[in-house]
């Protein structure tokens, strides 16, 4: 009798239609769970609004009528970039594939170990769920605004429709690629291999920007005559092309899902089975030794878990290295903390309890502060968050030397307003929608899919918005006026915190959270 | 010297005041009541089983007595500390092994009993940390990630982790579910130690036979309430039949 994860009974059309169907009972298995059924429905429509915003709003914009040469530069120097635009699209897929173990999950591990459910359903599964992903959804919306920039307006809807294959093109192979990474990374010696071959894709593409080779070799891929064609009558030839490779890239695609998902998780299971002998009670030198002995154990319930871990280098390395090889002016510099501060709390933050997992309970009958309990998961957030941002700012540094005072003043309040800010936005969050999950597998995510768009979405826009008002700053003459105008910013969030803090206190609120979390 | 038999609450006279009063208790959830006016009381130097089927509310009766969850109405007192208004010196008294789970997915034992004996300032408590994690034949997985744990192990180390301190109340909440028989004779152990040094214990099951071992008076609820309150040894398998109906 096959198994539900023999790969032999993929191959027959009767493997992919009950997967197709076993995908379907997943995704509405998954919607009846949600929630807050409305604010779903809302976000939804949110999404498709903006959509409709990116894809048709700069048709209004007529630049020949405008006449500034400025602005005709900036439109051709767009419409020469559209196709660097779609390889930068594939890195994302195939990034973010890469990044959450081969794909995100419909269920978690633990729900689905009882379910006959194939690795072909797993990989419709992490098709499905890749555009709740906020980098994903900026992306296409870039790609959709650059489009509606540069095309004429009787071209425009050929030249969507071949974006929009694009992405289902790009998403797929992204997603077979990122099984296949997988699949190596569960071999014996995987971790090392992948480590290895990563690192050496960065450095090259590193070596490649610094020769001054990298964008000539980027617009001689077929990118770019991607994005001539869909702006001529050839237009179909494009979208059938990419469909094609969309259809193979999917099919094939389940080959390595099947091939990663048959093999042991070799790193969770060692991490798993991990040996820490015992040390020493810390004895700080400020705080009490109770606080550093649960500031010890969340910094271990972080660290020790494979999903947060190469999360945090890939957030504390990745935008720091393009400020190191682009050369990011101060000015773009300034949005990169709030975004990698937010990555960062997205890996765990917007759900800080769940550290703890089943053991809530246990770690909510010691005889303890609940204001230490508190304050520590607080500061224990706060120094992922403060990690991750302040190496893009060091990198960032390296490159640029130091900044005029005024723009250094700047930076550094605006790098301390936006961790306060998510601070504040991910403790409310926490104690307001706490969720029991199993973060063992870098698969799992701190809360449903969702929610997790939301949040992204909702901790991108504060950051992104605070960044750019603080970017306005630097051209004021005065350096006591960057902290100056942080107050207001630092107040609010404070008293949130504070709100946060003191739902916490309340017993009976506590106990909401612990039990949810415990799942008891 | 003299071994008391398991099961049997002894020569220890019964006390004026008992260790857990609990008067009247209802825990609400939202819509759901857990709990709707249980009584019950415990006294020092015994073990008393909490009966009942799924759902009746011993959990959640366990979890106010360990401070974990408060009452909304009702008095509760541990140890002379009420649970509403005093959940700190509550957990100081206690020790307490959930019914789910229980352990911090990426710590190892010895963190968990580290951290656990530090909160309660025991200067020394390494060498009784070892013995029970022995007793318990954990000892050589001290210092692995309990996340790679089985369900038997991680019962059996939360057994030991509300032993360590030699609480003077002490909450087992379904101690022997999948546990080996190894582990539930060392569980039996730990709860006629405590008896033997004056602690109460309150323990609760499904398994009427390893609770009548191990207790001497056994209550039961039924839909969140008591219904029986009775010697153990009077809880024949036909008469808990006929109170869980």
């Amino acid at each position: 009798m096959p198994s539900s994860t023999d790969p032999s009974t993929d191959r027959s059309t009767d493997g992919w239609s009950q997967a197709l169907q076993d995908t379907r009972h997943l995704v509405a298995f998954r919607a009846r769970t949600v929630r807050r059924p409305r604010a779903a429905v809302a976000g939804v429509v949110v999404v498709l609004l903006f959509t409709a915003a990116f894809a048709l709003g700069p048709t209004t914009l007529d630049v020949a009528a405008i006449g500034s040469p400025a602005l005709e530069r900036a439109v051709d120097n767009l419409r020469g970039n559209l196709g660097a635009a779609f390889v930068v699209f594939l890195l994302l897929a195939i990034s973010a594939a890469m990044g959450s173990g081969g794909g995100r999950e419909l269920m978690s591990r633990s729900e689905s170990a009882i379910h006959p459910i194939s690795p072909v359903t797993e990989h419709l599964g992490a098709l499905v769920l890749a555009p709740l992903n906020l980098g994903w959804l900026v992306q296409l919306w870039g790609l959709l605004a650059v489009t509606a920039l540069v095309t004429s307006s009787d071209r425009l809807l050929g030249a969507h429709l071949v974006v929009l294959a694009w992405v289902l093109a790009a998403t797929a192979v992204g997603q077979a690629v990122g099984w296949a990474v997988e699949g190596v990374r569960r071999t014996p010696h995987g971790v090392v291999v992948v480590r290895f071959v990563s690192g050496a894709v960065v450095v090259a593409l590193a070596g490649l920007h610094l020769a001054g080779v990298l964008i000539p070799l980027v617009r001689s891929l077929p990118t770019t005559w991607l994005a001539e064609t869909m702006q001529t009558p050839r237009w179909p030839v494009a979208v059938l092309v990419l469909l094609a490779v969309a259809v193979a890239a999917v099919l094939l695609g389940a080959r390595p899902a099947g091939w990663a998902l048959g093999q042991p998780a070799r790193e969770e299971l060692r991490v798993q089975s991990g040996v820490h002998e015992a040390r020493h009670v810390p004895e700080p030198r400020w705080g009490s030794p109770d606080r550093a002995l649960l500031r010890r154990l969340d910094r271990g319930s972080v660290w020790r878990s494979v999903g947060m871990r190469r999360g945090l280098l890939v957030l504390g390395l990745g935008p720091g290295l393009i400020a190191l090889v682009a050369g990011l002016q101060w000015s773009s510099v300034m949005l990169l903390p709030g975004l990698t501060a937010s990555g960062a709390a997205l890996l765990f933050g917007v759900n800080a309890w769940c550290l703890d997992g089943k053991g809530m309970v246990w770690r909510e009958t010691l005889p303890v502060s609940d204001a230490d309990v508190f304050d520590v998961r607080a500061l224990v957030v706060a120094e992922c968050m403060a990690a991750v941002s302040g190496i893009t700012i060091v990198l960032a540094l390296l490159r640029n030397g130091l900044p005029p005072l005024v723009t250094g003043v700047t930076v550094a309040t605006c790098w301390v307003v936006v961790l306060v800010q998510v601070l504040a936005i991910v403790m409310t969050w926490s104690m307001r929608s706490p969720y029991a999950v199993d973060l063992s597998s870098p698969r799992a995510t701190p809360a449903p899919h969702g929610a997790m768009a939301g949040y992204a979405g909702k901790l991108s826009l504060v950051t992104t918005l605070t960044g750019m008002f603080f970017t306005g700053v630097t051209a004021l003459p005065w350096a006591w006026a960057p902290p100056l105008l942080a107050l207001p910013f630092l107040v609010w969030s404070i008293l949130k915190l504070r709100r946060a803090r003191r739902r916490w206190l309340t017993p009976a609120e506590r106990a909401r959270v612990v039990l949810t979390v415990a799942a008891v | 010297m003299h071994k008391r038999q398991l099961g049997e609450n002894g020569p220890v006279s019964q006390p004026p005041v008992p260790a857990v009063v609990v008067r009247d208790l209802h825990v609400r959830f939202g819509d759901v009541e857990a709990v709707s006016g249980v009584d019950l009381s415990a006294h020092s130097g015994q073990a008393t089983a909490l009966l009942g089927r799924n759902g009746a509310g011993k959990s959640t009766t366990m979890k106010v007595l360990a401070g974990v969850v408060p009452p909304t109405a009702g008095d509760v007192t541990v140890a002379g500390h009420d649970a509403a208004t005093d959940a700190l010196g509550v957990k100081r008294v206690v020790g307490y092994c959930p019914d789910v789970g229980g352990l911090v997915p990426r710590a190892t034992p010895w963190e968990h009993l580290q951290l656990s004996a530090r909160l309660r300032r025991m200067d020394v408590w390494e060498e009784r940390g070892r013995d029970l994690l022995e007793r318990f034949e954990l000892g050589d997985v001290a210092h692995r990630v309990v996340g790679g744990f089985s369900h038997g192990m991680s019962r059996r180390l939360s057994v030991v982790l509300a032993a360590l301190h030699e609480p003077s109340v002490l909450l087992l909440d379904e101690p022997f579910d999948g546990v080996d028989p190894l582990g539930v004779e060392a569980t039996l152990e730990v709860v006629a130690d405590a008896r033997a040094r004056g602690a109460c214990v309150l323990l609760s099951t499904h398994l009427r036979d390893l609770a009548l071992e191990a207790c001497g008076t056994a209550i039961v609820l039924r839909g969140g309430n008591r219904v029986a309150a009775m010697a153990a040894a009077d809880l024949t398998g036909e008469a808990y039949r006929a109170l869980l109906d």
